[in-house]
Formats: structure tokens, C-alpha cells, sequence
């Protein structure tokens, strides 16, 4: 990285065209009184607090607790309330776009899921929070469907060929999240140091969760990097 | 939610329908004409073609289906392997009996 950087003027950059709508719309609705803006503050930051914690909880759970990843795996939606999640709040009518229906896929040792969505970006936004930036991306979407192998070992992840790679593309009204299998190493362990490994990656399906990797401990240097250039 | 009784049983063989795209669909290009297995039923929803333009209440409620492809059949040129598959959920009016479509 330059040691000698100098600062772009402060331009905005133009506001796309879905931009000035929500502007629009948001402040009619403002005008109009059908909320205020500090309603509209406090949900947005109510949304941008949703985090993938949520189903790290629940996995961690399932792993645990049987009778728990049973009713998951058969009611997501319902099951998510155990764990203080409603789909149906806050609007009374599901997450803040429209009505919705949340399915847990189980990997197992024959079957890794992994979801995308080639239509937009839906995701599972209140038990994972708000999707990464890549999910979003063209790139993603519409490789994921096409070239899965390809796109996975691009994270890492290099799955043998016995192993069926199913790809969920969520078109509908379904909302997923996979269910990863509990890694060795982990013996004994009690929930929160389980759900401690349950990364967001895991969840959307593109890494395997490891005994030795939390998301929140800061990954190693890799070998032969360490005389890599000082910031 | 209504009960509806669903036209194809899970197992069952089905085309989706290469049909003209009017609008909002939700059903993929790449899944148009191709065949797959019925393996869950979903709950009964309004078609998002209605949906899309708040006709509710009077808008078509249908049967929604996950069907389950091959990739090698979706992707003649698929370069992963032959157990890889792909899900993704039609309503009804988008799937017939496969063999009935063009493919």
C-alpha cells in the first residue's frame, strides 16, 4: 500500500436510480405521517443489527440438542422463535419486503447445501443479519448455479466428487440457511463455545466450520507472508 | 393460508414451461424447459405474477413446488459432477407432466 496517499476530492457519487426512489417514497411516507423519521432511524438500525449469531445459536443447538434440530429442521419459521427470532415481526406481515418461509438444510456426509439467489439477493436477514457484499454481486448469483465447483474452491472449500453440491437458488418465498455438520475436535464442547465456530460463511454454505477457527479471533499470518509489506 | 391440493406428488417428473415472460415471473431462464423431480410441497401462495402488482385478493393462489435438477441436465457443458444438483421452487401454472414440454 502507498505510504504517500493522497485524498480523492469529496464527491458523492450519484445517487442510482432505486436511491432517489427510497428517498422519495421515504419522505412522502415521512410527510404523510404514516411514520416518522426517527421510526424510519430505528428500524434501520434495528435491520443492520441483525446478525449471523442468530444461526450460529442454532446450529450450535442442533448439535446439542436433538428434539431442538428436529423442530428446526421440520418448522425453521416457528423453531426461529425459540431462539428470539419472528419472521413475522416487525411488520406484522414478515421481513421488511414481503412474507416468507425459513427452511434449515442439513448437510450431511453426502449432501453440502449452499444458497444463493440468482433473482436479487435474498437472504435469511433475521436469524444471518445483512448479506455480505459478494452475495449481492452479479458474480455470485450467477455463477453459483452454473459453476458451484469452481466458485466454492475460489473460497477455499475443495469438496470430494462423491459429495452431492446442492445449490438452492431462493426465487420464491423461501428463505435458507445451512445447517453444517459438527466438526471434529469439538468433543465435549457446550454451546456457546460450538456456536463460537459457526461462521456466517458456514451458514451460507461456501466453508466448513473447524475447531480451531472462530470468527472473531484474528486469522493467522500465513507462512511465507510474514516480510510481506508493512502498512 | 388456504389448503390447496397440489396437482404432482413429491417424486413426481416435471417440466417447467418455456412459456413467454410477461413481467414478474420469479421462474429463472435458465430453468425454462428444463426437467426436474418434485421433493417438497410448499405452502399455497399467491402467483407472483398477482403478487407483484398487489392484486391479492383477487389474485391466483396456486400449489408451489421445490424441484430438484440435475446440473448435468440443466448445463450440458457442466464442469462438476454428476451428483451436483440444483432446487428452486415453481408455482403450479409454471409446470407441467415432464415429456409434455418441448424437451
Amino acid at each position: 500500500m502507498s505510504t504517500t496517499h493522497s485524498h480523492a476530492p469529496l464527491e458523492e457519487s450519484p445517487l442510482t436510480e432505486f436511491e432517489v426512489l427510497e428517498l422519495a417514497v421515504r419522505e412522502l411516507a415521512i410527510e404523510k405521517g404514516l411514520f416518522s423519521a426517527d421510526d424510519h432511524r430505528r428500524f434501520s438500525e434495528w435491520a443492520e443489527a441483525r446478525t449471523y449469531t442468530v444461526g450460529s445459536r442454532m446450529t450450535a443447538r442442533s448439535w446439542l440438542d436433538p428434539a431442538f434440530k428436529e423442530r428446526l429442521l421440520s418448522n425453521g419459521t416457528e423453531t426461529s422463535k425459540e431462539v428470539g427470532v419472528d419472521w413475522l415481526q416487525p411488520t406484522g406481515q414478515g421481513t421488511p419486503s414481503d412474507y416468507t418461509f425459513f427452511y434449515v438444510l442439513e448437510n450431511t456426509p453426502k449432501v453440502h447445501n449452499v444458497i444463493v439467489c440468482t433473482l436479487c439477493s435474498c437472504y435469511p436477514r433475521p436469524v444471518l443479519g445483512m448479506s455480505p457484499d459478494w452475495y449481492r454481486t452479479p458474480n455470485y448469483r450467477r455463477r453459483m448455479v452454473r459453476w458451484p465447483r469452481q466458485v466454492l474452491a475460489e473460497f477455499g472449500l475443495h469438496l470430494p466428487p462423491d459429495v452431492e453440491v446442492r445449490v438452492h437458488d431462493s426465487n420464491q418465498k423461501s428463505r435458507f440457511m445451512v445447517m453444517p455438520m459438527r466438526p471434529e475436535g469439538t468433543d465435549g464442547w457446550n454451546e456457546d463455545q460450538l456456536a463460537a465456530i459457526v461462521t456466517r460463511d458456514c451458514l451460507i454454505g461456501v466453508a466448513l466450520p473447524r475447531a480451531d477457527v472462530t470468527a472473531s479471533q484474528v486469522p493467522k499470518q500465513p507462512k511465507g507472508r510474514s516480510g510481506g509489506k508493512k502498512r | 393460508m388456504k389448503t390447496m391440493t397440489p396437482r404432482f406428488q413429491v417424486g413426481d417428473r416435471v417440466t417447467v414451461r418455456d412459456a413467454t415472460t410477461m413481467f414478474h415471473t420469479r421462474t429463472q431462464g435458465f430453468t425454462r424447459g428444463q426437467t426436474g423431480t418434485v421433493v417438497e410441497h410448499r405452502p399455497a401462495w399467491i402467483v407472483p405474477e398477482d403478487e407483484a402488482f398487489g392484486i391479492m385478493e383477487n389474485g391466483r393462489y396456486t400449489p408451489f413446488y421445490v424441484v430438484r435438477f440435475k446440473q448435468t441436465d440443466l448445463w450440458p457443458d457442466y464442469t462438476g459432477f454428476e451428483v451436483d444438483t440444483l432446487e428452486t421452487e415453481c408455482s403450479e401454472m409454471w409446470l407441467e407432466p415432464a415429456g409434455k414440454g418441448k424437451k
